[in-house]
């Protein structure tokens, strides 16, 4: 009997969730679900340009949220760079100048790689509910899947992008869809995810155009090729020495 | 007569004489001072033209829209093909290649991470080749604060004020970081080879200077740059011709459906400068309006006086009986004789002199407290084909005029007046 | 005794002299006339500068760098409010600098953002277009940022900064107005608008990153956080340009005096030539070759005189006039984009008038010297019969 009512408090409650769902536990189990001791990914951004297009290939470890050391792969001129982010500062290695470069102040405004991303867009929280308080507007369906749309309102004035828009899947509480507005409610940016995949348990997007909206242009498609979680990631990794490794 | 009042003139130097070396004198100023003046026409714009915009500038029709962003990946490509088209159809002009670009300049520590930096703005030019015209462009030798002019592509100039703010010092290194042509990050050690003075703040405080091949491979823009300029071979300016040239290139290689093919501009087209040009026009005609009107004055005065100083001779030709009327005509023709000859010898010593001002000009550096880049530290005059004629307004006409005035005296004096004047 | 032998000789041929002596003047008031256009218009340039950027002398937060953008970000501060009774009485007008980006056509290009008090008068940026106009967020562009850019009056232009906090915002902007300007610093990357609207979209309530004061005020010294810039620092750059472009002018000079030299030179030797049986008779009657040599020196340089007599007479009254009136540049000046309105101020200084009129004296008595010079070989029977020895 007890656990007859254990199970359907449980699906009571879920039911009860899914009719009047806690926008900040909406928000809470999508940063959970990105969220990881550490990852492994290996990715491909392709930038559009006036003559050609460019596609530039990295991999990067990452810890929890502040720390992160990526290289990239490809093209040649690319290949060897490195940057590391630890907190608040960046820095990237050019292997060609053996030099290190501090990234910081107005340069984190700049664009990466002639991309539509910044290094600010880059170095930003990437859990949504350390930054934003959130409420539910409505549901829609993206790439087949039902989504609640949370708007979200910065909760500090230095963050960069006040207002959000969120398209969550109900079910596997993944972004689908993101825009970023200004100040004056603008639409700024917008993160478009075009395909996921289920890996080690967790939905991860791997195909993501994230578009200046007052530019125009076609944007900048990543492609996740593959990701681990909480691998083995030593500790040396994450420092200044790694970069001219 | 004509030819008998000629040789009078010439037998009796007295009487032509003076007056020829006035004439002479005032056509020769007449026209110096008229070339002088064409040629501050070239001197206003000569910044702008050595800097940016040459006296004409090509470039892709795309990057031309854009020019002010610096977008170089609109740049022209195949350029040495294009280089040598544009030196054999316009053999009058020379052509040098340019790249403009943005970036940073990093200066490292000993662990090589950052110790300073700073936004640069960068000019890539032909520094190093033995056909290189850039040197003498940019004035560099005279704008040369510390160290020396580089001698190999990976040695850079920097605004004077720009090292010393960035604790630089000759002979230092500094990581450049821009962009390629196609975006992607690049970055290129060099050597401080020396600093310059720009003579403008805000590229004394940011801008650098690189030998063309010294940038190309860093932003991949081999056989690639943003900007070609053409110049004169003797750098004056010639406004008229330059803007025929410049519509007959475009008629022949400028094709409105490629964004990507070459278009000319000529200096009046870029950055405002037809309004400069048309108030230096404006102020040249007002100033040698002016000079010609006080020099026509002054050799009418000649002709006057010289005229005036005739009336003994005059008396005894009347009383010898001479007729009034060819007395007046004779000393007219004369006059014309003398306004002729001088102005034809004034204008020819005048334009040679013009012509070497031209050619040589004047070096004011001495004059100049701090040379530097952007200040023309050489005046020159223009030889014009007005230059050829404006000598004879002063010098023909006045004189004439000044003989024909005088020589109204004949018809209202009486014989012995002009005698008397003899005494006198 | 000679020198009223001279000036007897003078008065005495009438209209001769009258005739030379204006003929000289009109060459000392040619040379002051073209010297005074070729400084003026050299002035012009600072004055431009001056008058569209300017105003009397400008006051920068102590962080602010025109040439290192990169500073602007911390380059603001309260506006100090023992300035705030001058602000009223328009003495002095606040300017707020953000860097930020314009997006014309879709092309991102980078672009300061600059807010100004629409009532200011003390620079001539026209800065009442952005209070006459209805437009929710009114901006102005200079002709060749309008060229640039592809922009035309009534044109909506998106523009991002981010405010005092570093959040990003981003709003539709209107071209109400293009300025016609010749001065780039106030035109090349950058935008214009109210004050007041730049301070509340950046959250910099009254803030400003520099002040520029009226010519005739002066700022108080010593307020904390901010650093006065006179005239002579702003534009150190134009002054030496124009220094070089003096030099350059300097060279009409010469021609110019060349020209005096001339309208005297003529007259004197066709004078001794001509009166070669008086100097006979004066040689004659006692007077010496020095003395005489002396007289006609003389001659000449009394003609000097009174050229400069007559040219003070007519060509003061001119030159004032002139310098205080100017020269209208011709009706379709707008192409020519003057900042500072259609005229031409020629300037007449002290030293140019001054400097000129004992130089044409001078020069005057050197010239008239010269040829002289003969007199000094000349046999009193030769003269006497009319020949030079």
């Amino acid at each position: 009997m007890k656990e007859y009512i254990i199970w359907l408090v449980f699906f009571l409650s879920t039911a009860v969730f899914a009719q009047n769902p806690d926008p900040d536990r909406i928000l809470s189990k999508v940063d959970q679900n990105i969220s990881a001791r550490n990852r492994v990914s290996e990715a491909e951004m392709v930038i559009h340009g006036r003559h050609a297009d460019r596609t530039v290939k990295s991999i990067s470890w990452i810890k929890g949220t502040e720390t992160a050391f990526t290289e990239y792969l490809a093209p040649p001129r690319e290949k060897g760079t490195k940057m590391l982010k630890q907190k608040d500062n960046l820095w990237t290695y050019f292997p060609r100048t053996d030099r290190t470069v501090l990234i910081a102040g107005h340069l984190l405004h700049q664009s990466v790689m002639g991309s539509d991303l910044s290094y600010s867009d880059l170095m930003e929280d990437p859990k949504l509910q350390n930054l934003y308080t959130a409420e539910i507007l409505g549901e829609e369906t993206l790439i087949n899947r039902r989504c609640w749309i949370l708007e979200l309102v910065a909760t500090k004035k230095e963050i960069s992008y006040y207002k959000r828009k969120i398209w969550v899947d109900k079910e596997r509480f993944i972004v689908l869809k993101e825009n970023r507005y200004a100040l004056s409610g603008r639409l700024i940016k917008t993160t478009d995810v075009k395909k996921i995949e289920n890996i080690d348990g967790r939905w991860v997007p791997v195909k993501v155009v994230f578009k200046d909206q007052l530019k125009s242009g076609k944007g900048t498609e990543f492609n996740l090729i593959s990701i681990k979680f909480n691998d083995n990631i030593p500790d040396y990794v994450f420092t200044k020495a790694n970069l001219k490794k | 007569m004509i030819l008998f009042l000629f040789k009078g003139l010439i037998r009796d130097p007295s009487r032509s004489l003076l007056p020829l070396l006035t004439v002479i004198a005032g056509v020769m100023l007449t026209v110096v001072m008229y070339s002088w003046i064409q040629g501050t026409e070239t001197d206003m714009i000569s910044s702008n033209a050595n800097f940016n915009t040459g006296h004409v500038k090509v470039m892709s029709r795309a990057y031309a829209e854009e020019a002010a962003l610096i977008p170089n990946d609109l740049a022209l490509l195949n350029v040495g093909q294009l280089l040598n088209t544009l030196k054999d159809k316009y053999p009058q002009m020379v052509w040098t290649p340019r790249i403009r670009f943005r970036g940073i300049l990093d200066i490292p520590d000993k662990n090589g991470e950052t110790k300073y930096q700073g936004p640069a703005a960068g000019l890539a030019v032909d520094l190093l080749s033995s056909e290189n015209i850039e040197t003498n462009i940019l004035n560099l030798h005279k704008a040369l604060v510390r160290g020396r002019l580089p001698r190999s592509k990976d040695e850079i100039l920097v605004g004077d004020q720009f090292a010393r703010d960035l604790n630089l010092e000759v002979g230092q290194k500094a990581t450049l970081i821009s962009s390629t042509m196609y975006g992607s990050q690049t970055t290129e050690n060099y050597i401080v080879a020396g600093t310059i003075r720009f003579g403008v703040a805000a590229m004394d405080r940011g801008a650098i200077i690189i030998d063309i091949t010294g940038i190309q491979p860093v932003l991949d823009m081999s056989d690639a740059c943003g900007e070609i300029l053409g110049f004169y071979s003797d750098f004056i300016y010639r406004d008229k011709q330059l803007t025929l040239l410049k519509n007959e290139f475009n008629h022949r290689f400028s094709d409105p459906e490629d964004e990507f093919s070459p278009i000319m501009l000529s200096l009046r087209d870029q950055m405002g400068l037809a309004q400069t040009l048309k108030m230096v026009d404006y102020f040249s005609t007002i100033l040698i309006s002016i000079f010609v009107l006080v020099m026509s004055i002054v050799l009418w005065n000649a002709g006057l006086m010289g005229s005036l100083r005739r009336y003994g001779e005059i008396g005894v030709r009347l009383a010898i009986g001479e007729d009034k009327g060819h007395l007046y005509r004779s000393m007219i023709i004369e006059s014309v004789l003398i306004g002729s000859i001088g102005s034809i010898i004034g204008t020819a010593i005048g334009v040679a002199f013009a012509y070497y001002l031209q050619v040589h000009g004047i070096d004011i550096s001495a004059m100049l407290k701090n040379a530097s880049m952007l200040i023309s530290n050489v005046v020159r005059a223009k030889v014009t084909p007005m230059s050829y004629f404006i000598g004879f307004l002063p010098g023909l006409m006045a004189t004439i005029l000044g003989t024909s005035i005088s020589g109204i005296g004949i018809y209202k004096r009486q014989t012995s007046e002009l005698f008397k004047e003899m005494e006198g | 005794m000679i020198l009223k032998l001279a000036f007897r000789n003078l008065i005495g041929r009438g209209l001769r002299t009258f005739l030379n002596a204006t003929v000289l003047s009109l060459a000392f008031v040619a040379i002051i006339m073209i010297q005074g256009l070729l400084v003026g218009m050299n002035q012009q340039i600072a004055d431009a500068v001056t008058r569209t950027e300017y105003g009397g002398g400008q006051l920068w937060h102590e962080k602010y760098d025109p040439y290192d953008m990169f500073s602007l970000e911390d380059a603001h501060g309260t506006i100090p409010t023992q300035l705030e009774e001058s602000r009223q009485q328009g003495l002095i007008s606040p300017i707020l600098i953000v860097q930020g980006s314009i997006y014309p056509q879709g092309r991102m290009r980078p672009a300061l953002i600059k807010g100004i008090e629409p009532s200011q008068n003390i620079v001539s940026i026209p800065s009442h277009f952005l209070a006459e106009s209805n437009a929710v967020l009114p901006i102005m562009i200079g002709n060749r940022m309008a060229k640039d850019s592809g922009l035309e009056i009534g044109d909506v232009l998106t523009i991002q900064w981010r405010d005092i906090n570093g959040r990003i915002d981003a709003r539709d902007a209107t071209v109400v107005q293009i300025m016609n300007t010749t001065v780039p610093t106030v035109d090349n990357g950058q935008i214009w608008m109210a004050l007041e609207n730049l301070q509340e979209l950046t959250d910099m309530s009254n803030q400003a990153t520099l002040i520029i004061k009226n010519a005739n005020y002066t700022i108080p010294e010593n307020i904390s956080g901010w650093v006065f810039r006179d005239l002579d620092f702003l534009l150190k750059d134009v002054n030496e340009m124009i220094k070089a472009k003096s030099v350059s002018s300097g060279l009409f000079y010469v021609i110019l005096i060349f020209m005096a030299m001339l309208a005297i030179y003529d007259t004197q030797v066709l004078s001794i030539f001509h009166r070669r049986k008086e100097m006979g008779t004066l040689m004659a009657m006692g007077l010496t070759r020095l003395k005489l040599i002396l007289l006609f020196t003389l001659e000449g340089a009394l003609n000097g005189v009174m050229a400069v007599i007559l040219a003070y007479v007519y060509g003061f009254p001119l030159f004032l006039f002139l310098s205080q009136k100017g020269i209208n540049i011709p009706s379709n000046a707008d192409n020519y984009g003057f900042a500072i309105g259609e005229k031409l101020f020629p300037v007449y200084t002290a030293a140019l008038v001054i400097g000129t009129t004992v130089l044409v004296l001078v020069i005057t008595t050197i010239v008239s010297f010269i040829p002289t010079r003969r007199i000094a070989l000349l046999k009193p029977t030769d003269a006497l019969r009319g020949r030079m020895t």
